[in-house]
C-alpha cells in the first residue's frame, strides 16, 4: 500500500491542507487489470465513508494476496470541513459537490476538486460515499443519473444496498463529482445511506460486503470468499412518496428506524414544547419502505420528513 | 405606498419570519415596472441597506407621489433570520435561497420561501437583485449578466455602473433567481455590491444607479447625477492575479485603482516570521474591479482581478 498526496495547499498560519489517498495495487503488472476509486467526505458533515474506507483499507492489509486490480481510497476530500464539522468547504462556505469539475485557476475549492477530478479520471468505476446529512437518516442506497444509468445500473446491483433511486438530469447537478467522472468515462456511482455526523456500523458493513463483491465481480480482487449480496428495490419500479411538515416544531418520530410500512402508519408528530400541544400527526400517505426518515428534530414548514418507496398504483 | 406580506413562516423557538414587499402604485398604467430584491443572504448590508434606502426615497424624497410612473415593488430582505444572527445562507440547513428558484410550493423550506417570492414578483417588466460575490472578494458595484439567452444588455447600461460583467452561465447559475426570471419573461439583472459589512461614504452608489436606471426606464420621473457609460467585460477581459503563497495579505492597491503594469499592488507576508514572502506585481495596465477581503490568504487565492486598459 502507498500512500499518496493528491493535493496540497500551504495555509495562511503554519499549516498545510494535504489531501491524500492510499492505493491497493496487485504486486506483478496485470494486462486489463481494473482500477476502482473509492471516495468519501466531499461533504464534511458525513462520516459514513470513512468508516467504510476505513473497513475496506483493513481488508485489503489483511488480503493483500487478493489484489488483480487497483483500489485508490480518497477518505476525505473536504479535510478542512470534516475536522472543523462542517459541511462545506470553510470560510468560503461552499458546498464542494457543487463546484465541479473546479480549475487550476479557480479559487481554492475549485482548485481541491480539479485536482481530485483529474486524480481519479482514469478508474473504470468510482464510488461516492455519502451520509446524507445531520438532517435525514437514510438506509444503504444508490443514487443514479438517468443519463448514465445504462452503464451504472448494473454495478449499483452488486453493491449490497436496499434501494436503487434513479433520478433525472438535472443541470445543477451538472456540478456534482459523480456528473464529472461519469462524463469523463469513468462510472460513478452515488451512495447514501445512515446519518450525517455519526457512524452507523450495521451500514459500513453492509457496504464493505458490496464493495468486495462489486470488486470480485469486476476482476480487481480474486478470492474464494462468496459475498452474498441483497437484491434491492429500484425506483424503476414504484414512486417515491415525500413526507414534508406541514408546519414548524419539534419533530418526534413514532418509528425507531427505517422499516416496511402500511398506508396510515403513524410516523411521528410535530410539537409544540411550549404548551404541551400536538401541532400535527404525519402518517404514511402510502404502504411502503420508509427509506428515509427526519433525525434532527427541529423542523420548520416545508423541512423533509420521511421518504416512502411504495408501488406505483396510487396517485404521488 | 402598500406594503404587502409575501410569506410568513412560523419558527420553532423564534417569532415568526415575516417578509414585505413596499408596493409603489405608478401613476401611469402604461408605464414599465420592476421589482427589486434585496438581501437574500446575511453577512452583507449593502442590499439590504440600497433597497431599504429606497423605500424611504420613494415614499418621502419625491416631491410629487405621480412622479412614480411605473409599478415598483422591492423587498429589501428575504433572510431576516439569517441577517439577525450574522449568518450567510438559511440558519437550520445552510442553503442559499439564491440557489433555489424557481421554487416549488410542496418542497423544503427554502423552497417554498423561494416559490413565495418568485409568484409576487412575476410579471414585472425589469427585475434587479442586489447581491455579493460568493467568493472571499469584495469588488467595485458592477452588473452581472449571465449569457443566458435572454439577457439584455441595453437594458443593463442603464444602471450607469462601470462595468457590466457578462459572463458564462455555469450549471448552478440555472437555480438562481436572476436565470429564473429571465426564463420567466423579465429583464432580470443582478447589481453585484461590495462585501462590506460596514457603510462607506460611497455607500449611496448602488442606489443612486438603481434610481437612474428607474428613471431611463420612464417608471420614475427623478434623476441624480449621470452615471458612467458602461463597459461590457467578459472573463477575456480581466486578468487574475494569483498569489504563489499564503499568508497575510496586504494589498496596497484599493478597489477601483488604475495600476500600471509591473506596479506593486499588494504583499503577502509570512504569519509567523514577518517578512515579505511575495511581492503581488500588476501584469497589466488597467483598473482593479476585485480584490481579496480577508487578511489571511490562501495559497494560489486570487488577490486581485483586473479589467484591462484597452
Amino acid at each position: 500500500m502507498q500512500i499518496l498526496e493528491i493535493f496540497s495547499s500551504k495555509l495562511p498560519v503554519g499549516e498545510d491542507l494535504v489531501i491524500k489517498k492510499s492505493r491497493f495495487e496487485a504486486n506483478s503488472n496485470l494486462q486489463n487489470s481494473k482500477r476502482i476509486s473509492i471516495v468519501s467526505g466531499i461533504h464534511g458533515d458525513e462520516l459514513e465513508g470513512q468508516y467504510v474506507t476505513y473497513l475496506l483499507a483493513a481488508w485489503l492489509k489483511a488480503n493483500p494476496d487478493t489484489l488483480r486490480g487497483t483500489i485508490d481510497i480518497y477518505p476525505g476530500i473536504n479535510a478542512l470541513g470534516i475536522d472543523s464539522i462542517t459541511r462545506g468547504f470553510p470560510l468560503y462556505e461552499v458546498d464542494l459537490n457543487r463546484v465541479f469539475p473546479g480549475g487550476e485557476d479557480e479559487f481554492l475549492p475549485g482548485q481541491l476538486v480539479h485536482a481530485l477530478a483529474l486524480d481519479v479520471k482514469g478508474s473504470d468505476i468510482a464510488i461516492d460515499i455519502h451520509s446524507s446529512n445531520i438532517f435525514l437518516r437514510e438506509i444503504p442506497q444508490i443514487r443514479i443519473n438517468k443519463e448514465f444509468s445504462n452503464a451504472t445500473l448494473p454495478l449499483a446491483k452488486e453493491l449490497n444496498c436496499d434501494f436503487i433511486w434513479i433520478h433525472d438530469a438535472i443541470t445543477v447537478l451538472e456540478a456534482t463529482f459523480s456528473h464529472t467522472l461519469n462524463t469523463m468515462g469513468t462510472k460513478t456511482l452515488v451512495v447514501e445511506m445512515g446519518v450525517g455526523m455519526r457512524l452507523t456500523q450495521e451500514y459500513g458493513l453492509q457496504l464493505l460486503k458490496g464493495i468486495l463483491n462489486l470488486m470480485q465481480k469486476e476482476g480487481i480482487i480474486q478470492t474464494q470468499e462468496v459475498f452474498e449480496v441483497r437484491e434491492p428495490f429500484s425506483s424503476e419500479v414504484g414512486d417515491v412518496y415525500y413526507l414534508n411538515s406541514p408546519c414548524s416544531g419539534l419533530f418526534v418520530a413514532a418509528l425507531s428506524h427505517c422499516d416496511v410500512i402500511k398506508k396510515d402508519d403513524k410516523i411521528g408528530d410535530i410539537v409544540n414544547p411550549l404548551n404541551g400541544e400536538i401541532f400535527e400527526t404525519m402518517y404514511a400517505p402510502h404502504d411502503g419502505i420508509l427509506f428515509t426518515l427526519r433525525e434532527y428534530p427541529v423542523v420548520y414548514e416545508g423541512s423533509l420528513i420521511a421518504r416512502i418507496f411504495g408501488g406505483n398504483d396510487a396517485e404521488n | 405606498m402598500q406594503k404587502i406580506e409575501i410569506i410568513k413562516i412560523t419558527s420553532l423557538n423564534r417569532e415568526p419570519l415575516v417578509v414585505e414587499g413596499y408596493f409603489f402604485q405608478g401613476s401611469d398604467p402604461k408605464a414599465p415596472s420592476v421589482a427589486i430584491v434585496g438581501a437574500m443572504e446575511g453577512k452583507t448590508i449593502l442590499p439590504l441597506y440600497t433597497a431599504s434606502k429606497l423605500v424611504d426615497f420613494l415614499q418621502n424624497s419625491l416631491s410629487d407621489s405621480k412622479k412614480i410612473l411605473g409599478n415598483i415593488l422591492i423587498i429589501p430582505s428575504i433572510n431576516h433570520y439569517a441577517l439577525n444572527i450574522n449568518e450567510r445562507f438559511w440558519p437550520l440547513d445552510k442553503t442559499n435561497l439564491n440557489m433555489m428558484f424557481p421554487g416549488y410550493d410542496k418542497g423544503e423550506t427554502t423552497q417554498r420561501i423561494t416559490k413565495k417570492v418568485f409568484d409576487a414578483i412575476q410579471g414585472y417588466t425589469h427585475g434587479v437583485i442586489l447581491e455579493t460575490r460568493d467568493d472571499l472578494s469584495t469588488c467595485m458595484p458592477y452588473v452581472k449578466e449571465f449569457k443566458s439567452g435572454f439577457e439584455d444588455l441595453e437594458d443593463a447600461k442603464k444602471f450607469g455602473l462601470k462595468i457590466i460583467h457578462y459572463k458564462d452561465l455555469k450549471p448552478t447559475d440555472t437555480v438562481s433567481l436572476q436565470y429564473n426570471w429571465q426564463l420567466w419573461e423579465t429583464k432580470a439583472h443582478s447589481i453585484v455590491c461590495p462585501s462590506t459589512t460596514e457603510l462607506q461614504v460611497d455607500s449611496d452608489e448602488i442606489f443612486e444607479a438603481l434610481v437612474n436606471f428607474l428613471n431611463k426606464n420612464n417608471i420614475l420621473q427623478h434623476k441624480f447625477l449621470g452615471g458612467y457609460e458602461s463597459t461590457i467585460i467578459t472573463n477575456e477581459d480581466m486578468l487574475i492575479v494569483k498569489t504563489p503563497n499564503s499568508g497575510i495579505f496586504v494589498p496596497i492597491k484599493k478597489i477601483g485603482t488604475q495600476v500600471k503594469e509591473n506596479e506593486v499592488i499588494g504583499q503577502i507576508i509570512h504569519a509567523l516570521e514577518g517578512k515579505v514572502v511575495h511581492k503581488i506585481i500588476a501584469p497589466c495596465n488597467g483598473v482593479i474591479t476585485c480584490s481579496y477581503k480577508n487578511a489571511l490568504i490562501f495559497e494560489n487565492a486570487v488577490a486581485f482581478r483586473i479589467a484591462k486598459n484597452s
